[in-house]
């Protein structure tokens, strides 16, 4: 079995009393009553830190990147202290078969008891063809994929790639980019998604320190997004609002209006429709967000937000009716059509009820 | 109380409720029209300070109001179509298993293209208004409803009963929030084009069909030009 | 089977046992490297694969322009940002717009800080393990620590005996747990790791130290450009204006965000000069016999320039990263560049998954074409199974991209020849004095320490730069200019029916082109050629190999088994395979 706390302490030479006072004293430190001491203890005898494999598909690794971000609490301390990062790419020691044993022997010792971070997603297109287009240790990096999320107690989908599928899947998605939840016999562990692209660092981090302080998932939403974070949009706690409540836009780059602060709405932003903490926790320890320095939110959180039309245009482009059209060319269009029919219309039977009248003369 | 001359017989069609509805139902999508569409591309900026001014916060509550308007106007619609006389129940039930119904809609299609000479005479509505009011109207209401509130409701929050009902199902069908404003946006278009047709027809109707039409819609009678039968 | 001579004067001899190690950890992306090893324990013959692929120039054709950047900045999230540049600059060049000096000093200050930030993240948390061995640490004498800690950098304020001690406390318990967490399974008895414990300490400590600063660097991008990583970006200049006197300040620059601005820059200088730069000497003191990996770089270098001095000017004259070309390790000759010219830069496909029409050869980059074709019916193992790769036939997902039929590295280390050639005096005065520093001759920069020093170099270079752009950025407002975008062509309406262009920029990892071409107002064909494209490429047409692959070879591995030589000269580049294939 897998040394706890209380395992390395004993090795370390401490006895069964002084780790027992040493509980009841973390227990006091924590204000709590003496009567914790015990789950404390219990905790501490019977817990390790939880495994977390981190997985790596197609991506750009920029939730890795916004990860190492965190200040609070520091990546150095998730990882040190809190967690088990046993298998993560980019960043472990091991290498070629040494590194990919390690997924092995975690599954072999905490069997449905780790956690399963996904960042990217595979392409499935590239592998029912009978390519590959994302290979580890020469094989598809589903067949990982799938390994480790059968055994797996729970899946964070970390980014909009394993979230939604993001840039690679764009259209025409030439690798088949599936969302993690959307590929197919994966197993029955929950899917945590945390969308953004990237996320927030601090959202990364409190998703996982919320699982270990509480020994649940957060709660979701529908969608599978935890609710404490994605349950607003960026337009509801936008400090521009004022701005947009009052009509008041920026109408071009570095005008007035953006020297001002004015709402980007009409630069094209998708804080109306898009769920993220970008205008609440803010970025890089709370420093500012996207709009906070000028640049309409491009809604990176969302599914597929990629393909909704220009990033700078308010209204999203609808392909179905031809290359670039949205919503008010496609209905103008459409107006245009009948109105003109409808004027034809009515000369017609303005002509025609004249001649009848011709006629009954 | 009707006054029947040889040639001008009357029928008590559309009681007070429907007419009420119709014209309240015309002003409300008026106004969610104008304000939808400044709502997806605003009016030119205000300067000055943000607290003097609330022009985006008047056109969305204008567009909110009307909007629960439209909503409790077609809820009791709805409910005179259980209660009101036949003709109320018209537009929710086209009858579209009637070969007689399909004929009417193919005699009513010949008179628009010019080749039938004359239309029927119908008390309630024309077949063709009836499939026309039934898909672009009554559905476009659904439409407009059920996205307009499943908006509504990402404004008032998840705890909200708009949430709830619709945000929390309609936002993941179609996507996303930006799908929902795209389709929403474009349900207007669809409901202005049958606006467009609809009052086109009114008009034309009420000269050149065998009935009233506009008066119809005002008084609740209908009038016919001649009192040939069909 | 045989032995291969090939152009660029590698004999590759494939006889011994092929080792495979995939994947290649503690890089961007997912790799996979063979090689051939002889009983003397020497690598005869070197085989890098880029294995995985995303098809972004697929995806981008037909879109607005002015989206691009933010497409492409997805290419990468660990050199985020210089896509986004890059893919600006083409659109900016192909529709002939000028920035405003101010976004020219705050996309700069930008690009500096992603130097500095991706250097010192790749030296401590991707490469610092190929030469620091964190159990050896546990050994270390606290005391001894911290006199060898005030030796290397006097300034350093983190030395004390307790401060060392608390953080090999710290270690040892984490050890201790078992739960070894990202050091497991490393390859900790191995005899290549040289460090006496005491350094080891040092380096592990410092790896925690620059864990805890990296976040920092990278501040400057969420103040102008509002989220780091994948922080935003405008054709035309850049999204943040200044607003130094006005209401609604907030909403832009203003004296208190330069200002954060301004400390941060100090820090990031402080941190490079009296942690990273100190750790490379000290650290190189130990390794300096181990001059394996040199590979192409004492032949053929290239290196496109880029920051420039004055906004909308990329002549190779006012840029302040040297541009030119070395062919055959004749730094007496430095050859101009020309990226429009078809005939210099082009990609090569016959070891690539991608296919070309019939009779094509190579393609410069405005005619490029992405056409997957994956195809390991040569390889050992099944299709989805792969046991050994056949360098013969198509074998991975990058191009090959050439200079005039040359394979090139690029990178720090090519753009450091590329300076001291030309006798750029900064980069030369840092090499002069490393050189002397560590007692070798000027031969040693050619490998993978050199690479490896060289980036830790220009990461001090980059720090220097970023205060003259702040400075300069302030001076501009003070004088009056407070532009950040000038608006122009910013209509489509206003665009040509056609036009084509590149931008270009010094990524971390080196050398990096966008080629556009635009038609009615759309995407016509976009193509990426990328600093681990041109390092990592496999063979070409004429069979030279790249730069990955040049660096493994002759090495000599202490134990097979465990690939630690492999990974130390494949890590000096920093490869990036997301950036590779794109
Ligand atoms: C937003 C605008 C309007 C909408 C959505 C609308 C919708 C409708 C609907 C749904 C009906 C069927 C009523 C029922 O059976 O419950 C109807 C009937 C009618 N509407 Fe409108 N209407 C609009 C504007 C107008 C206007 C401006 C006129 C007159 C100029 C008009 C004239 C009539 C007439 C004459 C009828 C009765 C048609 C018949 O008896 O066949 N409507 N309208
Ligand atoms: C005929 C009926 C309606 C029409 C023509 C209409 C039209 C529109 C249009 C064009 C928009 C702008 C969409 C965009 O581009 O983002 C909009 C937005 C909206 N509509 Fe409606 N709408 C109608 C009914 C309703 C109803 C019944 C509600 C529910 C209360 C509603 C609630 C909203 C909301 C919440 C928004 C979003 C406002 C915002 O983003 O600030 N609408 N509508
Ligand atoms: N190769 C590469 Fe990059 C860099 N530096 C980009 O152009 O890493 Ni992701
Ligand atoms: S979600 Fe975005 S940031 Fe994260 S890996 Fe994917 S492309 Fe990169
Ligand atoms: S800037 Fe964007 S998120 Fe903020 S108020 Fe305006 S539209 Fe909403
Ligand atoms: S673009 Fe993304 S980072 Fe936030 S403000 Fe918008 S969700
Ligand atoms: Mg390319």
């Amino acid at each position: 079995m897998t040394e706890t706390f209380y395992d390395v302490m004993r090795r370390q030479g401490i006895t069964r009393r002084s780790f027992l006072k040493f509980c009841s004293l973390t227990a006091a430190a924590m204000g709590l009553s003496p009567a914790y001491a015990a789950k404390i203890a219990d905790a501490m005898e019977n817990k390790p830190r939880i495994p977390v494999l981190w997985l790596h598909g197609l991506e750009c690794t920029c939730c890795s990147e916004s990860f190492i971000r965190s200040a609070h609490p520091l990546a150095k301390d998730v990882i040190l202290s809190m967690i088990s990062l046993d298998y993560d790419d980019t960043i472990m020691a091991a290498a070629g078969h040494q590194a990919e044993a390690i997924i092995e022997e975690t599954i072999e010792k905490y069997d449905g008891n780790f956690i399963l971070a996904c960042e990217g997603n595979p392409g499935l297109e590239q592998e029912n063809t009978g390519g590959m287009s994302c290979i580890i240790a020469g094989k598809p990096y589903t067949e990982q994929l799938r390994y480790a999320a059968k055994h797996a107690k729970a899946i964070i989908s970390w980014g909009s790639c394993a979230s939604w599928g993001c840039v690679q899947a764009a259209s025409p998605n030439p690798t088949g980019a599936t969302p993690i939840h959307k590929v197919p016999d994966l197993g029955n562990a929950p899917i945590i998604k945390v969308p953004g692209c990237p996320p927030i660092a601090e959202v990364m981090t409190a998703v996982i320190t919320y699982m270990l302080t509480f020994e649940r998932l957060p709660s979701l939403d529908r969608q599978g997004r935890p609710k404490m974070f994605y349950s607003q949009r960026i337009h509801d706690k936008c400090y521009r609002r004022g701005h947009f409540d009052a009509g008041q836009f920026v109408e071009k780059w570095d005008d007035e209006g953006a020297r001002k602060g004015y709402c980007l709405y009409k630069m094209g932003c998708k804080g109306p429709t898009t769920y993220n903490a970008c205008s609440t926790i803010r970025w890089n320890g709370g420093l500012s967000f996207p709009i906070q320095a000028g640049h309409p939110c491009i809604g990176c959180s969302e599914d597929g937000f990629w393909d909704k039309g220009g990033f700078y245009n308010r209204l999203s482009g609808i392909n179905q009716f031809g290359v670039e059209e949205n919503a008010d060319k496609v209905g103008i269009g459409a107006a245009t059509v009948v109105g003109g029919a409808i004027a034809a219309h009515a000369a017609i039977s303005a002509l025609k009820r004249s001649q009848n009248k011709g006629d009954q003369a | 109380m009707s006054t029947k001359t040889k040639n001008e017989q009357s029928v008590y069609v559309y009681e007070v409720p429907i007419r009420l509805w119709h014209w309240i139902n015309a002003l409300a999508i008026t106004v969610l029209a104008i304000t939808g569409y400044l709502i997806g591309s605003p009016l030119s900026s205000l300067s000055g300070e943000a607290y003097e001014h609330f022009l985006m916060g008047y056109i969305r509550f204008a567009h909110f109001a009307a909007g629960y308007v439209f909503v409790i106007g077609f809820i009791g619609r709805i409910y005179w179509a259980f209660v009101g006389n036949s003709h109320a129940k018209q537009i929710f039930l086209p009858p579209i298993f009637s070969g007689k119904f399909w004929s009417e809609v193919w005699h009513e299609m010949k008179w628009y293209l010019f080749i039938a000479k004359e239309p029927k005479k119908y008390v309630g509505h024309n077949p063709m208004a009836i499939i026309f009011m039934h898909v672009m109207l009554v559905w476009g209401t659904f439409f407009m409803i059920f996205t307009g509130l499943a908006l509504y409701g990402e404004g008032a929050g998840f705890d909200s009963w708009q949430y709830s009902w619709f945000s929390s199902w309609i936002i993941p069908l179609f996507g996303q929030s930006q799908d929902v404003h795209t389709f929403h946006h474009l349900g207007m278009w669809v409901i202005l084009i049958f606006v467009m047709m609809h009052v086109y027809v009114a008009f034309r109707e009420d000269i050149m069909s065998r009935q009233t039409l506009i008066s119809t819609m005002i008084s609740g009678w209908r009038t016919f030009k001649d009192n040939r039968k069909d | 089977m045989s032995i291969i001579q090939t152009p660029n004067g590698y004999t590759l001899d494939s006889s011994g046992t092929r080792h495979v190690v995939d994947p290649v950890t503690r890089i961007e992306g997912h790799m996979r490297a063979e090689v051939n090893i002889n009983s003397d324990n020497i690598i005869t013959n070197a085989v890098s694969s880029g294995t995985i692929w995303r098809g972004l120039e697929v995806i981008l054709k037909g879109r607005d322009p002015r989206d691009a950047w933010a497409f492409v900045q997805r290419i990468c999230g660990v050199c985020t940002g210089t896509h986004a540049l890059t893919s600006v600059r083409s659109v900016e060049d192909a529709l002939g717009i000028n920035i405003p000096e101010n976004a020219n000093s705050i996309r700069n200050i930008m690009q500096l800080s992603l130097q500095i930030h991706d250097h010192l993240v790749h030296f401590y948390h991707l490469h610092a393990l190929d030469w620091v061995n964190p159990v050896n640490a546990l050994k270390a004498d606290p005391k001894a620590t911290s006199a060898l800690q005030q030796q290397v950098s006097p300034h350093h304020p983190k030395s004390s005996p307790g401060y060392f001690r608390d953080v090999q406390n710290r270690l040892k318990k984490f050890i201790a747990s078992g739960q070894l967490g990202p050091f497991k399974n490393g390859y900790w008895t191995n005899p290549a790791y040289l460090l006496p414990p005491e350094a080891d300490l040092m380096a592990v400590t410092h790896y925690l130290e620059a864990l805890d600063f990296q976040k920092e660097i990278m501040k400057t991008r969420t103040i102008f450009g509002g989220k780091d990583t994948h922080p935003n970006w405008t054709v035309g200049g850049v999204p943040c204006p200044i607003n130094m006197d006005d209401t609604g300040a907030v909403g832009a620059l203003n004296m208190a965000s330069l200002n954060q601005v301004h400390q941060i820059i100090k820090d990031t200088k402080t941190f490079v000069d009296n942690v990273y730069i100190p750790d490379i000497l000290a650290i190189g003191q130990f390794y300096k016999g181990w001059l394996y990996g040199g590979g192409i770089s004492g032949s053929n270098v290239l290196a496109y320039g880029d920051i420039p001095d004055r906004a909308n000017d990329y002549s190779a004259g006012n840029l302040m990263m040297p541009q030119g070309a070395i062919i055959n390790g004749k730094l007496s000759e430095v050859h101009p560049i020309n990226l429009r010219d078809p005939n210099e830069i082009q990609e090569f496909v016959p070891h690539s998954w991608y296919k070309y029409p019939n009779g094509v050869k190579g393609l410069h980059p405005w005619e490029g074409i992405t056409d997957p074709n994956f195809d390991v019916s040569s390889a050992k193992g099944t299709k989805h199974n792969i046991e050994e790769l056949d360098e013969a036939a198509k074998y991975s997902w990058i191009k090959a991209p050439r200079w005039k039929g040359h394979a090139m590295e690029v990178g720090p280390l090519a753009r450091y020849i590329v300076g001291y050639a030309q006798g750029h005096e900064y980069f030369t005065e840092q090499i002069n004095y490393t050189l002397k520093t560590l007692d070798v001759p000027l031969e040693a920069l050619f490998s993978t320490l050199g690479r490896t020093a060289a980036r830790a170099l220009e990461a001090q270079w980059a720090a220097d730069q970023q205060l003259y752009f702040f400075e300069k950025l302030m001076k501009n407002i003070k004088n009056g200019d407070s532009t950040t975008h000038g608006g122009e062509m910013w209509d489509p309406n206003d665009w040509p029916a056609e036009a084509k262009g590149v931008g270009f920029s010094e990524a971390p990892r080196g050398a990096l082109g966008h080629w556009i071409k635009i038609k009615d107002q759309k995407i016509e064909n976009y193509q990426c050629v990328v600093p681990t494209t041109w390092n990592g490429s496999p063979r070409d047409e004429a069979g030279n190999i790249g730069a990955f692959e040049a660096s493994m070879m002759n090495t000599k591995v202490e134990v097979p088994e465990e690939p630690v030589e492999i990974l130390r000269n494949i890590h000096s580049f920093d490869p990036c395979l997301a950036c590779s294939t794109h």
